[in-house]
């Protein structure tokens, strides 16, 4: 063994922690004595001044000794040096405070004063010290975690109130003996379990199991029935929290109570009750049929009569309604995920109609494109569905958009939709199919158990993740239940894995709750049609339950039960909760007719209350006072902007009007080991013909736009040229097409040292004299090639036989697309959820939907008010803007600042914003200005928030 | 509704909001800061670090007698080698230590990203949630050591190649939150872009914008809706970015206040000013920085042919930038608290794919006999012994820990080490403690799973066997 020369510093050091109790035992008692002196004991000071000398010389010794252990010993970090300077500070003020006494004891006049505040000084510093001291030894919680509120992960008011019932009685009955059994194996459950069952079986211990629990572990029986005291099991879960041998390891160690239960438990005979345990809460499946209160006065709309009664309950008083303003800005982004334009707002406060607010909802329900623009977002969510990634080489995300964009336009049943989503045809297959990634994967993750999780999360808002690797911890979901789930999906009957080791159990075939039906059948396709069958149901209460959480959720900002997606949790109103679900049924399962029903409930119309505290209003907690204040969204914030500002987004990654429009690049095709990759720096050939029929044409116009470099050519003429994918090539083309077959050409150059992206963009529209019109776009149907070795491969009769057919890119590589149209001054921008994941809409919190995402987050962060403050996206967004209001407004301040505050939040500037608008305009303002004033406005929580 | 504790509450919050579960005792930190510098793509060990026999390309040469394509050379450490290429490296490796056992995960049927995923996040993909790069756990955990440097910066991989979906699947914070997410740079030369007014504005005019936005925001009457947690966390984030665009500390991106000498002495491409520009950060308080090779499949340390002239151009690009930002570390003082770490995915081998033993596809076509120099050299995939070398940061100076087998397969055969340990052993340098986790969705979730991996002591100059 080494032996290191400077041990005996090391040594020394390490005394720090025992000498340290000098300084604070001899000058705590030097102030106690000194009060005493405050009564006229003047005889103590002498001790005192004894103890002080000492107290300052302990502590010089202590610091010495603390400095050595922090260079000798591996400390670091801001504890230890706050320590470090409390402690120096201590000496420092110690022997201060001796002197001032000598100092003070020697003058012909005592004054006393200066050193008794220095005395006090000292100790104060001294108990800082010494706390942080010991935060360095014991955890920084040692103090915090005793405190009555640091609770454990159970609720332990059951155990408490269980221990307080039994504990009065002389005897117990068999009932409350089967309770306590009970009892006590739910808290094994959920202090004991994550080490001690089946699956762990730390030190041989397995207490999920009535032999494992009387049969003890390694070190022997747990416990000697009649003799908690004895017992290894006591005595293990009394241990301090920091000792060796003490349980639980993880967690927190049990509460007073919970020890005394199971002490009682084990002097009481350890009795054992048999049979499944619902350890934790579980919301019944059948919907309740929740009485109405009646309907009196302002009170008729069935919502408003359930939360009347809550509010009576709880003391609540019905505010004021918002105001029309508020209502319309409002009702437009949840229905349409739009602003409503100044004028329609004008006419919405004029209208003295006293249902308008029905009719306005009626009205935007109806404008069926805008409302799946909007929604098609919270499903994209739900059913983790986009239009991008994630690729994962082998069968990755395929997408369901076609179906769901459909679905929502035509105001499918919900009944319907869980059907299609469950025993689909080959459009909606993309939710159940999960991602497979290449090579192994762990059995929890298998497609078959991907099904099964995103089945129960989205629709039936129901953990499953847990159970799919072993009896969960969260619910009474057992691996057994997980796995016949998920063998619904499965062509070969599954294995029961548990944490990713086989058990030789195979798996039954039976959705969660078998009650609704059998789903037993031969192949996969006849089980999935039961199990579409029989989740629907509206036995199936959680399921209905789940989507007008859902929508509760999204129109009020705070769902009935939260988290969204654990519906066994308490909710804040039951009986509006099963009514809603009820009512839905009753309906039809009419998705259109849920948002109304709620909507034009007085309850939606209230004003959004804001909470200082996040928790305040997810825990179980939180008592309903109207609708929660909510952020706009990425894609309404984005939307936002491209009506009042310059549409952001051209080109839509989904397009629901024009099924032939692709906004796809395409480029050649290359091919390493059997896969993809980036195009290589050089220049590649491409070729399209195409046919046109025997009609007079009225006009030809070619759109192009290549990344990066391009020269086009039309039945061998040279078209356009260019080399900057941002501008646009455009060009009539009417002279160089002929009837029959005709051939574009184009040499495109990849530039740069490394291979990157390229692609070239391609429109051409013919019209005809007789109204009809084709369009040839850049799409799969072209062909490239690597190498030409003439001119020839421009003409049509060129052999391309060898050529490959292209590769699409899609449109994520380039960012912001390019405005691509004929349309010269097309203000039509593309809605933000039909638009591919990009890092704008990321940073605004669109989720990746690489899982199921069901919330998004609500608080802002950093990088995204970085991408917000300096993103290039965005300025170059705001500049362009700026431009357009300039020609528009011609640099009158006062008009400017008016149709912003108007166009953004529907309302004129006060006489004080104004002030402080046109200071900043000034009087002619230059595009700076107003791209800033832009900035400045979008950015405001007036603007940001729906309240 | 009846009685809930607390506690029963605290497990419904949702992801973005809960409070850290971490009670354990505290370990007492031996560094502040991290810097990864990623090989990206799969480096092979028997041309780096861990060279075996020199068997030299000649026309006919079998396959199966190549192990290292390259000569040894000696290093600053007695009886360590690396191989040639190496040189500068190797002259800092009395500050260091070397892993020569790390073990890879075995995943069946290569793919670079799941094994990538898997190195940064410490968990299997496919994952049912979203899991925290430890960049993110880390700057969970520890936080900003400047406020106005992003706590986790990820330098040089850009998301616009092959497999970009599955880059950026682990380059995020998962269910940790946004705010912990990686502050991507991919051009260090560039960096200055990311972090000052946009362009075209001067810093008077940012000034007046943003005053122009707190006197706004003042007059408006959303003031009347009080405090709101939502609104607070725009305000404060908008005067964080403020901040932070307006701060001289980000001066720190700026790689052309560097002196043109040492410019150059790192200017080895991309990988090499990234080195720089993470000297930079560690000095003005960074956290944590990986700075990436940059994967792209093919390209990069993931030769699929010429293997031997490639490894040769990577060696060019990493060795002297990362010597010399050891040796600037030193002598700034910022060594000490910066633990800095190389690594990568798996290694590669001449003709094994995956693990030896096992039948995995092979995804390169390496002949038997070698008549071609483009099939001189390391081309496919190996899982069972890789390289990992540590500097600064509590790191044992001058430590050789594990090795691998002399005659291929060169798998790990002594100290075996997985990535739960490396990771414990990040997070035991910073002091956060082994058992940190958080409930999602109703499950504690760790920093590595279960909370298992128990950090490397040896690592730290102790040695814990008996």
């Amino acid at each position: 063994m080494d032996i290191n020369p400077l041990w005996i510093f090391q040594l020394i050091g390490r005394l720090h922690p025992m000498i340290v109790h000098f300084p604070i035992g001899l000058i705590f008692v030097a102030l106690l004595l000194e009060m005493l002196t405050y009564r006229g004991k003047q005889g103590l000071r002498e001790g005192i001044s004894w103890l002080i000398n000492l107290g300052a010389l302990s502590a010089v010794v202590a610091s010495i000794m603390g400095i050595l252990l922090i260079n000798f010993d591996s400390y670091g970090g801001d504890l230890v040096l706050n320590h470090q300077i409390a402690g120096l500070l201590t000496t420092l003020f110690s022997i201060i405070t001796a002197i001032l006494l000598c100092r003070a004891k020697k003058a012909p006049n005592p004054n006393f004063l200066p050193y008794r505040i220095s005395l006090i000084l000292t100790t104060i510093i001294l108990t800082v010290a010494g706390h942080l001291g010991a935060s360095l030894t014991h955890g920084d919680d040692f103090l915090t975690e005793l405190l009555p509120w640091k609770g454990t992960n159970y609720d332990s008011s059951k155990t408490s109130a269980l221990l307080a019932e039994v504990s009065q009685q002389d005897s117990v009955s068999i009932r409350q003996l089967d309770r306590i059994s009970l009892e006590v194996r739910a808290l094994f459950a959920h202090n004991c379990y994550q080490c001690h069952s089946e699956e762990k079986q730390k030190g041989e211990l397995v207490l999920d199991s009535k032999e494992g629990v009387f049969a003890g572990g390694e070190s022997g029986p747990m416990f000697i029935i009649g003799d908690a005291q004895n017992s290894e099991i006591i005595r293990r879960i009394t241990l301090p929290k920091n000792h060796d041998e003490v349980m639980p390891k993880k967690g927190n160690i049990l509460s007073t109570d919970e020890v005394n239960l199971i002490s009682w438990w084990i002097d009481n005979g350890a009795h054992w009750v048999d049979g499944d345990i619902k350890i934790f809460p579980e919301a019944p499946l059948a919907l309740t049929k929740p009485e109405l209160p009646p309907a009196d006065g302002s009170m008729q709309h069935p919502i408003d009569r359930l939360i009347n009664a809550y509010f009576e309950k709880n003391g609540i008083s019905w505010p004021e309604v918002v105001d029309d303003r508020k209502f319309i800005q409002r009702a437009y982004l949840d229905i349409i995920g739009l602003l409503p334009t100044p004028a329609q707002i004008q006419k919405f406060e004029g209208d003295i109609d006293p249902n308008k607010r029905t009719k306005l909802i009626q009205s935007l329900l109806s404008d069926d494109h805008n409302y799946t623009q909007h929604w098609i977002s919270f499903w994209n969510d739900i059913l983790r569905n986009d239009y991008s990634g994630t690729g994962f080489i082998t069968g990755g995300r395929k997408q369901i958009t076609d179906w769901l964009y459909t679905s929502l336009l035509e105001n499918k049943p919900y009944h319907q939709m869980v059907k299609e989503l469950t025993n689909p045809t080959e459009e909606s297959e993309g939710f159940i199919k999960g991602i497979q990634w290449r090579g192994a994967v762990n059995a929890s993750q298998t497609t078959s158990m991907q099904a099964a999780q995103n089945i129960g999360q989205s629709l039936m808002g129901m953990n499953v993740k847990c159970a799919s690797c072993h009896n969960s911890f969260v619910s009474n979901l057992s691996l057994a239940q997980t796995y016949a789930f998920a063998n619904i999906f499965s062509d070969t009957t599954l294995e029961l894995y548990r944490c990713d080791k086989p058990t030789g159990k195979m798996a039954q075939t039976e959705f969660i709750y078998s009650e609704l039906g059998s789903v037993e059948a031969e192949t996969i396709k006849e089980r999935l049609k039961l199990l579409s069958e029989v989740i629907i149901k509206p036995e199936n209460g959680r399921l209905y339950r789940t989507i007008v959480n859902r929508i509760w959720e999204r129109l009020n900002g705070r769902g009935i039960v939260e988290p969204l997606d654990e519906m066994d949790n308490e909710p804040w109103n039951g009986d509006l909760l099963d009514w809603l679900a009820s009512d839905f049924i009753a309906h039809d399962y009419d998705l259109k007719y849920l948002i109304e029903n709620i909507m034009t409930s007085r309850a939606y119309q209230l004003p959004g209350v804001g909470y200082k505290d996040p928790q305040a209003i997810k825990t179980e907690r939180y008592v309903y006072k109207g609708p929660v204040i909510r952020r706009l969204t990425a894609e309404q914030f984005t939307d936002a902007v491209s009506q009042v500002i310059t549409p952001v987004y051209h080109a839509l990654a989904f397009d629901p009007s024009d099924e032939d429009q692709d906004f796809s690049r395409v480029w050649h095709r290359e091919i390493e080991f059997d896969r993809d990759v980036l195009p290589k720096p050089g220049k590649r050939y491409f070729r399209k013909s195409f046919n046109v029929p025997n009609k007079d044409l009225e006009s030809a116009q070619v759109l192009i736009s290549v990344d990066h470099a391009y020269t086009l050519y039309i039945n061998e003429q040279v078209v356009l040229s260019g080399n900057d994918w941002k501008k646009i090539g455009k060009a009539h083309v009417d002279d160089l097409i002929t009837k029959g077959e005709n051939i574009i050409a184009v040499e495109g150059e990849n530039e740069g040292p490394i291979p990157n992206p390229a692609g070239i963009l391609f429109r051409l529209k013919l019209d005809y004299s007789d109204g009809t019109s084709d369009t040839i776009a850049s799409d799969r149907n072209w062909i490239s090639t690597k190498e030409v070795s003439s001119d020839a491969w421009k003409k049509l009769a060129f052999d391309d036989s060898s050529w490959e057919e292209v590769r699409r890119f899609g449109t994520s590589a380039w960012g912001k697309m390019v405005n691509f149209t004929f349309d010269e001054n097309g203000d039509k921008f593309a809605r933000a959820s039909l638009v591919q994941l990009d890092p704008f809409l990321k940073a605004l919190g669109r989720p990746t939907r690489e899982n199921v995402a069901t919330t998004r987050e609500e608080q802002a962060s950093l990088l995204q008010a970085l991408e917000l403050t300096n993103g290039e996206f965005f300025n170059n967004l705001l500049e362009e803007g700026a431009k357009k209001w300039l020609a528009e407004y011609h640099s009158d301040p006062k008009v400017i600042a008016d149709s912003l505050y108007l166009k953004c939040l529907g309302r004129l500037p006060s006489d004080t914003e104004q002030k402080v608008i046109l200071s900043a305009l000034g009087d002619t303002p230059d595009e700076a200005a107003i791209q800033d004033l832009f900035w400045a406005t979008l950015l405001l929580p007036e603007f940001q928030f729906i309240n | 509704m009846g009685m809930a504790s607390a506690a029963a509450m605290s497990a419904s919050i949702p992801a973005s909001s809960f409070l850290s579960s971490c009670s354990g005792p505290k370990i007492p930190s031996t560094a502040d800061s991290v810097i990864l510098l990623w090989m990206a793509g799969g480096m092979a060990h028997t041309e780096t670090f861990d060279p075996k026999a020199y068997t030299p390309f000649t026309k006919g040469v079998e396959s199966k007698r190549v192990l290292s394509t390259f000569p040894k050379v000696p290093t600053a450490v007695d009886g360590l080698y690396f191989s040639e290429g190496l040189e500068s490296v190797g002259s800092v490796m009395d500050r260091g230590a070397i892993i020569r056992s790390y073990r890879s995960a075995d995943l069946g049927h290569i793919l670079h990203t799941r094994h990538q995923y898997h190195w940064h996040t410490c968990y299997e993909p496919p994952q049912s949630v979203q899991m925290p790069h430890i960049g993110a756990w880390i700057a969970k955990e520890l936080g900003p050591k400047n406020d106005v440097i992003p706590p986790f910066i990820a330098l040089g991989q850009r998301f616009t190649v092959g497999e970009a979906e599955e880059l950026k699947a682990f380059h995020s914070a998962g269910f940790l939150g946004g705010e912990y997410g990686p502050f991507l740079i991919p051009d260090p030369s560039a960096g200055m872009q990311s972090v000052r007014p946009p362009q075209g504005m001067d810093i008077n005019r940012f000034e007046a914008r943003n005053k122009l936005y707190k006197e706004l925001t003042n007059k408006s009457p959303m003031g009347d809706l009080g405090s709101d947690y939502q609104k607070e966390s725009l305000i404060r984030s908008m005067e964080q970015s403020y901040r932070l665009l307006n701060s001289p500390e980000v001066k720190a991106f700026d790689l052309g206040d560097e002196p043109e000498k040492k410019y150059e002495q790192y200017n080895t491409g991309r990988f090499g000013l990234g080195c720089l520009m993470a000297k930079r950060l560690v000095q003005h308080g960074a956290r944590f920085i990986s700075v990436s090779t940059e994967y792209e499949p093919f390209l990069g340390w993931d030769t699929h042919e010429n293997g031997h002239l490639r490894a040769k151009g990577m060696k060019q690009l990493i060795d002297r930038p990362i010597a010399q930002l050891i040796k600037d570390l030193e002598e700034s003082g910022h060594l000490d608290r910066t633990l800095i770490i190389l690594a990568s995915e798996f290694s590669r081998d001449a003709i094994l794919e995956g693990r030896p033993g096992e039948k995995v596809k092979d995804q390169v076509n390496q002949p038997d006999v070698i008549e071609d120099e483009k099939f001189y050299g390391m081309h496919r995939h190996f899982t069972d012994g890789a390289s990992i070398l540590m500097w600064g940061g509590g790191i044992e100076k001058g430590l050789v820990f594990g090795k691998t087998a002399e005659e291929r397969p060169c798998s790990s055969i002594e100290d075996t080490v997985v990535i739960d340990q490396i990771h414990q052993s990040i997070y035991h340098a910073l002091g956060i403690p082994p058992e940190t986790h958080y409930t999602i969705e109703g499950r504690p979730v760790y920093t590595t799973p279960d909370g298992n991996g128990e950090a490397i002591m040896r690592l730290f100059g102790k040695d814990t066997t008996v």
